[in-house]
């Protein structure tokens, strides 16, 4: 495999395919990308599908020439590609896996994101000029990804979206204590691990309530972080708080 | 446990479709439940009993409750035999993924926002408003009151829809667009894909006909076309109960769109 992985600060998405990375062992030319600066959009090489991607400011893996995006399934690429064993191979533990990880992807992420660029990005894109913070928005293929960063440079964010979102962080630190098998999420550890850690840990400094009454899960991502992979990841952040960085995530569902 | 298969299931349409299709593909016999959607069959309580969430489709594999279309159809498609619908290698695969969530997470609620205003709600609307407002209440999920809310009140907002209809839009480009580099969509081999862009697609010709037709995207409507054509779709569209899913009749070769 002739691999390269444009990155972004180990954490979200880009961790969860650093780590996935590291865990399979697959070989990949390493390119860090500023994705609070956009850089994605100039200088990482890009398809339709990167172009597209609901999820955000995320990884892109290029194998052969074409740009994959979409970290868990960056992950679950990788993770066939090399036998991995990151995935429970019988197909209701898969069924599983892929529910949690939808539950993260589609509730959790996007509040994080939203909670995560309120504090982190928000700051700097407002210290942008008119013209520079243009030019990064003018790169952008996707019209609601665009819309995403404007409002994170505006600072558009309503209350009820953001109680929604703490409530969400909630949500998922209470499922995660209920659910936590053993060690990890599902008993053995998988990708479920990985993509849950991956947007779940910047955010015991933004919502610590969620985390105050929760041992099991604070245990947990102790354990995560230890592991070799978590923590070869950890150590390509190049400002070395990469919790606190943070770009545009997928979006809060549109329905409400 | 036994290894009996039941299907809880609307109409074979949009998510209850899609695991519907999946099982006749891979030849798997199932009871079929018909969940009649537009009488809330799907939040009463024996239902509920089944999936709490009171979403549909639901299936029972033996004593297991799997529930989420596209994850069921993984689920069907890892757990039985019968000819594979995710192709073996692992950029294919991807693809399939990248393509499926793109479509549940992107384009359906863009499809489905559009066609709860026009069809789904005034379907339910005429109805006695405290049975429906009682109706509303007996929605677990928040999210899911929220949109029953908005259709049947008819409260999506000029711009929501706009911005639905935007998505139609950049979506039907890239369904066009993908569907020209290879023969299925997310491979070359026909996959979940495949099953999961059919029931998002097939009456595009009809709710967007401006959009999708021969001359604009002559590549849709024959993938459309060879998607109907498998037995199993046409045994799957024929247990279809109302006038909507006869929108199908479409790809009938000698009738036009």
């Amino acid at each position: 495999m002739t691999a390269a992985l444009y990155h972004g600060e180990p954490n979200g998405p880009s961790l969860t395919v650093l780590a996935a990375l590291f865990e399979t062992g697959a070989e990949a030319d390493l390119i860090a990308l500023d994705l609070t600066q956009g850089e994605r959009h100039c200088r990482a090489v890009v398809g339709r599908e990167v172009e597209m991607s609901i999820e955000g400011e995320g990884p892109v893996l290029v194998v052969e020439g074409e740009a994959m995006a979409d970290s868990v399934f960056l992950a679950q690429y990788l993770d066939e590609s090399r036998g991995g064993g990151l995935q429970p191979a019988d197909p209701h533990a898969r069924w599983e896996m892929e529910m949690w990880c939808r539950f993260i992807i589609e509730r959790v992420a996007p509040a994080a994101a939203f909670l995560g660029n309120r504090a982190h990005l928000t700051p700097k894109l407002r210290a942008m000029s008119d013209e520079a913070f243009e030019a990064l928005v003018g790169r952008i293929a996707s019209a609601d990804l665009a819309e995403r960063w404007r409002a994170v440079r505006e600072g558009r964010y309503p209350e009820a979206q953001l109680e929604d979102s703490r409530a969400k962080i909630r949500l998922a630190v209470e499922r995660l204590e209920k659910r936590i098998e053993g060690d990890w999420i599902l008993g053995a550890f998988t990708i479920a691990d990985l993509e849950t850690y991956a947007w779940l840990a910047g955010m015991v400094d933004l919502v610590p309530e969620a985390f105050a009454d929760a041992p099991i899960t604070r245990a947990w991502l102790g354990r995560v972080a230890a592991r070799d992979s978590v923590r070869q990841a950890l150590a390509l952040s190049p400002t070395g708080v990469p919790m606190k960085s943070w770009a545009p995530g997928p979006e809060i569902n549109r329905w409400g | 446990m036994s290894d009996k298969v039941t299907l809880f299931h609307w109409e074979p349409n949009a998510n209850s479709g899609k695991p519907m299709l999946a099982l006749a593909e891979k030849g798997v016999p199932f009871e079929s439940r018909y969940i009649d959607m537009l009488n809330f069959d799907q939040h009463k309580p024996e239902y509920l009993a089944i999936n709490p969430q009171g979403t549909i489709p639901a299936m029972l594999h033996g004593d297991r409750v799997l529930t989420e279309s596209t994850a069921i159809m993984e689920y069907v498609d890892a757990a039985f035999d019968g000819p594979a619908l995710m192709p073996p290698d692992p950029r294919d695969r991807w693809r399939v993924r990248w393509w499926m969530k793109f479509m549940d997470q992107w384009l359906a609620p863009s499809f489905s926002m559009i066609g709860w205003s026009v069809f789904v709600g005034p379907a339910v609307r005429h109805r006695d408003p405290k049975e429906l407002e009682a109706a509303i209440e007996r929605i677990p999920l928040p999210e899911r009151r929220t949109a029953w809310r908005k259709a049947i009140y008819n409260l999506f907002c000029e711009e929501e829809i706009a911005e639905s209809q935007r998505r139609v839009g950049v979506g039907i480009s890239m369904l066009e667009e993908a569907l020209s580099r290879r023969e299925w969509l997310a491979s070359d081999q026909y996959s979940l894909a495949d099953v999961n862009g059919f029931n998002l697609a097939y009456a595009l010709p009809l709710s967007q006909p401006h959009l999708s037709n021969e001359e604009t995207t002559p590549c849709i409507i024959d993938w459309l076309r060879r998607i109907y054509e498998r037995p199993a779709t046409k045994a799957t569209w024929a247990l279809g109960r109302t006038e909507m899913v006869k929108r199908v009749k479409i790809f009938e070769r000698e009738v036009q769109p």
